[in-house]
């Protein structure tokens, strides 16, 4: 936990426009030109695998083999090389979009990898937020938070779904839940906001609510301009500036299906719906089973289904509101698995991950760094990119490097936070 | 004139004195001498002598103005007596009228001050000569160009104040003696490394209490009757009783002391204290609402674990009740723990030293334990301490509910713990230490144990380890394996620099345990986990070289209010309601204003304003209302019994969540500003609320009426007195659901009235054109809301549905506006 920070409390009591985080933000209704999704397997997933294959060679120190499928069993698809189900496994349906075969015949040709990436810890709240702020101590916000927070007006800026979601007070972080509460919440005045055809009837006619509203706005303006208490001051703002964001989820409502489904398919609908509604920039999805210390295999093959169909169904999602060109995934883990089975078929956690990206601007079809035989990190020519033994090993840090020059992070939210590392051509 | 500083010490010192008899107070040894809370300051223009004594009549804290820079001329600003704990740092001679003090801090400087007392109650500085203490100069040279030469973090941002090493002066003495300076440890060896220890810890783990004096000087407290009726909801849900307002009213602070150690033996508090321990633990991870056996899960080793299933075809209607009332009662366990060591006013540090586990007839039957010790066996809230056997029990380390939230690995081998106790227990970030990890292409790993033998990792990991190791017994599962084969290449178990005997019989997590809570920082990370909790808001961070002096001074001014707090929390005892009650008495919880506003600045984060969460606020409504916002409230008398029906706050389901609310799960860290999702459940709340509470209380007899005691629901404002009894009634509904006291006359009390009559006097218009002379359908009350009885029964009608008059919309047009408040939503 992080105590608070004199300076942080500033930047957030900036947010609500009282000091100078509008430096940084666009006006008010500017259009965001890319939205962010973060897709986080939590729990650290094995790119081994998936994205990383090694096979079940033994190893030279004795340990086994990295994995339970021959060497002889990994495809490709592009440049891409992927995993084969171990043995004993039972595979999805081919018709899943889960399966390895499939996902990757159908986006390997949006997909980036990146693999080798040391992200120095085994300890799964730390290498949560190194992967998804690129810093290992605490304080930097999320990639997602960090791309909302010129849009922080805007009323769902940014939609969390758990994981590593510190924001550094930047921009209020949206946390959504069953459908039909989205209803209650768009028609608050409504008696039956779930059904159409009453949803007009309200506890208040709609003159008396409008008195209500206006006489709330004016007194908490009266408030916080007799507050003496900077903190309250800042509260008040914050929610004024909030309410006064004019927003209706009635837009939000239109995108979403009847029915919302579960697990990561229904975060996918609500964030592409808010991006397409003009709510939200950002989003960080949350999928977790991937700490696999016993049955690795059959457990970890699940959860990679699990992830794999998720991100199908969200590319479906955005491809159904033509949203190809305006958002960019992320997809990653804490850290990676041991490249050796324990005694229990499980795998504990190894420093070593794999990142994905796909979606707007991303060329696919292209892989980055590598792993040795014992699934440890090369190292990499910064310049060719390609492995070189003087060169520098890839860690989440190089990684958000690269994605904030590509998601163009305005330069006084990236001076707020820096990341002081060589810059690599990991997205351009 | 000397009699005028004596007539100023005497009674003061009559009454140290008369603490001493009692035993409240023990002057020597200190408790914590070395944390230079003791030290002389001079911040200016105060010079702030913590502990002066007097020959003869005891000891003081004195607190001295600078009246006239020219003639360094210092008036008396206060003189109290000197708090448990500190050690003398001063004497003043009656026959000499000298005042001597051979330390006092100016900065980075320090100083040997004699003052001369003079006539009006003056002192003036006779003799200054610079001293330099020992370890200064080593300091200065070695230490400040990375931990700022005020130690509180410099150009890395590591402060030294209660650092990871600064536990004890042995501790901190092999720390630097071993790894510092970095890259060069034996620059520092021996008396260097001793000196240096003992004056970072005798300067840096003291805090300026002048500038504390001043900083919290301008803060203008909340009243009495203010504080009581905060600390009420916020402690045990209700407004406070008529008795208790009485008690305050009459005895002042004292009075809410009592109040509050009553409030203290209520099952409500211990609900709200479990959700704010929670909030660090996150144990309620394992609760059946993220998974019906989250908790049983983890006892496979225990063949009773489900005693509560006969199998699939024989389960009966009890199956799902005891099933879950078993798993929520495993998953209480350590909470319940904490709850027990308060409530039974026991010290503290009994959560980590605890030889037992807390169990109640449903959990002790899963654990497989005798269960004739409970009174009644089917009382889930009956804990008692159970000593499992084969368990070496370590309090809350030893539970398996910590030992799961917080799991390992064969690679990991227990670090992941050990940062957490770390962090909750002794106050120290572990990843902050040494500023950034080394990047993999710095660090050397080629060696067989880079932990035991890279400078670079052995700065952390010889810290990190010995507390890992000590967890060597128990596994990934949580449970305890002895003997179990450790690493051999990782440091071993120990603490603060010394390793656990190998020849010792006790297990080394108890021998662990023991040490940490002889240890100065973890009464220190307990402050800081109720100070959170309390008030929403983390301790400020330490500065680093970059900081301003106003967050220099905003810091050290609420260090050393904390530092105060923990000393009286540690002189009671270390009984948790102490702490409780300084906290709620304390300037930074009852904060309501700034006498000086050019004070802004130091205090931007001050006060105890938040947010409120949504339990506390489904707990506050249900305090006010008498009834809890459910879905649906027409179904409320049947519903209300069901723990899980639609309480639309605190459920994840419906707006716990999404109100920023989190499951100890997936979701960990609470929302502490409205987003644009929330404000739409305010509104909703508000509005929903409105429409059920204001007909409901007007059917109420009106000596029983929470909200509209003084006015009928026909009542217009034809006639004054009619006004009159609107604005009375307005004023009542500003103080019951706001907590504000207002005049007739306020600016506030005309607002809402002229709410009140445009929506009446609109509303009137419209009623036969285009609204309807009854309520909204969901407004109407057609049945107790309580009992669910019908209201028309026995030929007597006593329904409400009609409102020809708009007067009832009227009134709930005002309570939604109330409800909505920044007031009410935030505490």
């Amino acid at each position: 936990m992080e105590r608070r920070h004199f300076l942080r409390m500033l930047t957030g009591i900036g947010m609500a426009g009282v000091l100078p985080m509008s430096l940084v933000r666009p006006a008010l209704g500017a259009t965001p030109s890319r939205f962010v999704i973060t897709v986080s397997a939590s729990g650290g997933w094995d790119p081994t695998a998936l994205i990383d294959p090694k096979g079940n060679a033994l190893r030279a120190d004795g340990m086994g083999p990295v994995n339970k499928y021959p060497a002889s069993l990994i495809k490709t698809a592009g440049k891409l090389r992927y995993a084969a189900y171990a043995d004993g496994v039972t595979p999805p349906s081919t018709d899943s979009a889960g399966h390895l075969d499939t996902f990757f015949a159908k986006h390997y040709s949006r997909l980036r990898v990146i693999n080798g990436v040391d992200t120095q810890t085994n300890g799964h709240e730390t290498g949560q937020r190194f992967v998804w702020s690129g810093r290992l101590e605490e304080g930097y916000p999320s990639l997602a938070a960090l791309a909302a927070a010129p849009y922080a007006s805007q009323p769902m800026a940014f939609i969390s779904n758990g994981g590593y979601d510190f924001t550094a007070s930047l921009v209020a972080p949206v946390r959504t839940a069953a459908a039909a509460t989205f209803s209650a919440m768009a028609y608050p005045n409504s008696q039956y906001p779930t059904d159409p055809a009453q949803r007009s009837s309200g506890f208040f006619s709609t003159p008396t609510h409008a008195a209500v509203q206006a006489a709330r706005a004016q007194r908490l303006t009266r408030l916080r301009v007799s507050e003496a208490l900077p903190e309250r001051v800042a509260q008040m703002a914050k929610l004024e500036t909030v309410r006064k964001s004019g927003v209706s989820l009635d837009g939000l409502l239109a995108y979403l299906p009847a029915t919302v489904s579960a697990g990561l398919k229904g975060q996918a609908e609500i964030a592409v719906a808010a991006f397409a509604s003009g709510l939200a920039v950002s989003a960080s999805l949350n999928l977790g089973g991937f700490d696999t210390h016993d049955d690795h295999d059959e457990d970890q093959a699940a959860a990679l289904t699990a992830l794999l169909d998720g991100v199908d169904h969200l590319w479906k999602q955005i491809e159904l509101r033509g949203l190809q060109n305006k958002v960019t995934i992320i997809i990653g883990s804490d850290f990676g698995r041991t490249p050796f089975y324990n005694t229990a078929d499980g795998k504990d956690h190894w420093n070593i991950t794999s990142v994905m990206a796909m979606g707007a601007g991303i060329t696919g079809n292209t892989l980055i760094g590598a792993t040795n035989a014992n699934f440890e990190a090369l190292k990499l020519s910064a310049s060719t990119l390609e492995p070189h033994s003087s060169g520098i090993v890839l860690t989440p840090k190089h990684i958000h490097r690269a994605l904030r020059d590509f998601l163009k992070v305005p330069a006084e939210l990236d001076a707020l936070f820096p990341i002081p590392v060589e810059k690599l051509a990991l997205f351009a | 004139m000397q009699a005028s500083l004596l007539s100023l010490i005497r009674p003061l010192a009559a009454v140290w004195t008369l603490v001493l008899l009692l035993g409240l107070v023990a002057l020597t040894p200190p408790v914590h001498a070395a944390s230079g809370a003791s030290l002389p300051t001079y911040f200016y223009p105060v010079l702030q002598i913590p502990r002066i004594d007097v020959q003869g009549y005891g000891s003081v804290t004195l607190s001295l103005v600078l009246e006239d820079a020219a003639s360094q001329r210092f008036a008396i600003a206060s003189a109290v007596p000197a708090s448990a704990g500190l050690a003398p740092g001063g004497t003043f001679t009656l026959q000499s009228g000298l005042l001597k003090i051979p330390t006092v801090r100016s900065g980075t400087a320090f100083y040997a001050l004699t003052l001369q007392l003079l006539p009006g109650d003056k002192f003036q500085v006779v003799s200054a000569t610079d001293v330099v203490l020992p370890g200064q100069t080593a300091y200065a040279q070695q230490c400040a160009s990375c931990h700022g030469a005020d130690g509180l973090g410099g150009a890395v941002g590591v402060t030294l104040k209660n650092c990871a090493n600064c536990g004890t002066l042995a501790g901190l003495t092999a720390k630097i003696a071993g790894t510092m300076p970095l890259g060069n440890p034996a620059a520092c060896t021996g008396t260097c490394a001793s000196e240096t220890a003992s004056y970072i810890l005798s300067v840096f783990n003291g805090t300026s209490a002048a500038g504390s004096g001043k900083a919290l000087a301008a803060i203008e407290m909340l009243p009495l009757d203010a504080t009581l009726r905060a600390a009420s909801l916020q402690l045990v849900s209700r407004l406070p009783s008529t008795s208790e307002q009485a008690l305050v009213a009459a005895q002042g602070e004292a009075g809410l002391r009592t109040v509050l150690d009553g409030m203290m033996t209520e099952p409500a508090f211990y609900n709200r204290l479990s959700e704010i321990f929670n909030d660090w633990l996150l144990t309620n991870r394992y609760l059946s609402t993220n998974g019906s056996e989250a908790a049983i899960q983890l006892m496979r080793r225990y063949p009773t674990a489900r005693w509560y299933d006969p199998g699939a075809s024989s389960r009966g209607t009890d199956y799902v009740f005891n099933r879950d009332t078993t798993n929520d009662s495993v998953a209480r366990e350590p909470l319940e723990l904490i709850n027990y060591v308060v409530r039974n006013n026991k010290p503290m540090t009994e959560i980590l030293t605890a030889n037992y586990a807390m169990l109640n007839g449903f959990s002790a039957r899963s654990y497989g334990v005798d269960t004739s010790v409970f009174t009644n066996v089917s009382d889930p809230n009956e804990f008692r301490p159970v000593k499992l056997s084969g368990t070496p029990h370590a309090g809350i380390l030893s539970s398996l509910m910590f030992l799961n939230r917080y799991p390992t690995s064969a690679t990991n081998r227990n670090r992941a713990r050990s940062r957490v106790v770390y962090d909750l227990f002794l106050d120290v970030d572990i990843l902050a230490l040494d500023g950034a990890r080394p990047d993999g292409t710095a660090v050397d790993i080629s060696s067989t144990a880079p932990t035991l033998e890279n400078a670079d990792c052995v700065k952390c990991h010889s810290l990190l380890d010995p507390i890992a190791s000590s967890f060597k017994n128990w596994n990934l599962a949580g449970s305890f394996v002895k003997p179990r084969t450790w690493y051999t290449d990782m440091f071993q178990a120990g603490f603060n620099g010394t390793a656990f005997p190998v020849t010792s019989s006790e297990e080394p997590l108890q021998w662990l345990t023991a040490r940490i809570v002889q240890d100065a920082r973890f009464d220190s990370a307990i402050v800081r986990l109720l100070y959170t909790g309390m008030t929403g808001q983390e301790p400020l961070d330490a500065p680093g070289a970059n900081a301003t002096p106003a967050e220099t001074e905003a810091y050290l001014a609420e260090s050393a209010h904390l530092d105060e707090i923990q000393a009286k929390y540690v002189a009671a005892n270390r009984t948790l309601k102490t702490l409780v009650k300084e906290i709620v008495l304390s300037p930074y919880w009852r904060a309501d204003g700034l006498s000086d506003p050019a004070q802004g600045v130091v205090h931007a984060a001050t006060g105890a304003a938040r947010l409120l969460t949504p339990e506390m606020l489904h707990r506050k409504l249900n305090a006010l209302f008498g009834f809890e916002w459910r879905g649906t409230l027409n179904s409320y008398s049947s519903n209300v019994k069901l723990l899980s029906t639609a309480r639309l706050l605190d459920r994840r389901q419906y707006f716990g969540q999404i109100y920023g609310g989190i499951d100890s799960f997936t979701i960990t860290e609470r929302l502490s500003d409205p987003n644009g999702l929330m404000v739409f459940v305010q509104e909703r709340m508000a509005n929903e609320m409105a429409c059920y509470a204001v007909p409901n209380d007007f059917l109420a007899p009106k000596s029983q009426r929470r909200l509209f005691a003084g006015v009928e629901k026909t009542t217009q404002l034809a006639t004054t007195q009619d006004r009159d009894a609107v604005k009375a009634t307005i004023v009542h509904l500003h103080k019951y659901l706001l907590g504000e006291s207002l005049a007739l006359n306020d600016p506030e009390i005309t607002a809402t009235y002229q709410l009140f009559e445009a929506v009446l006097v609109e509303g009137r218009k419209r009623v036969g054109v285009s609204e309807l002379t009854t309520l909204p359908a969901l407004c109407q009350r057609n049945n107790d809301m309580l009992t669910g009885a019908s209201l028309s029964s026995g030929g007597v009608d006593g329904r409400l549905r009609d409102d020809p008059q708009y007067v009832i919309r009227a009134w709930m047009a005002v309570v939604a506006y109330l409800l909505a408040d920044y007031r009410f939503l935030y505490a």
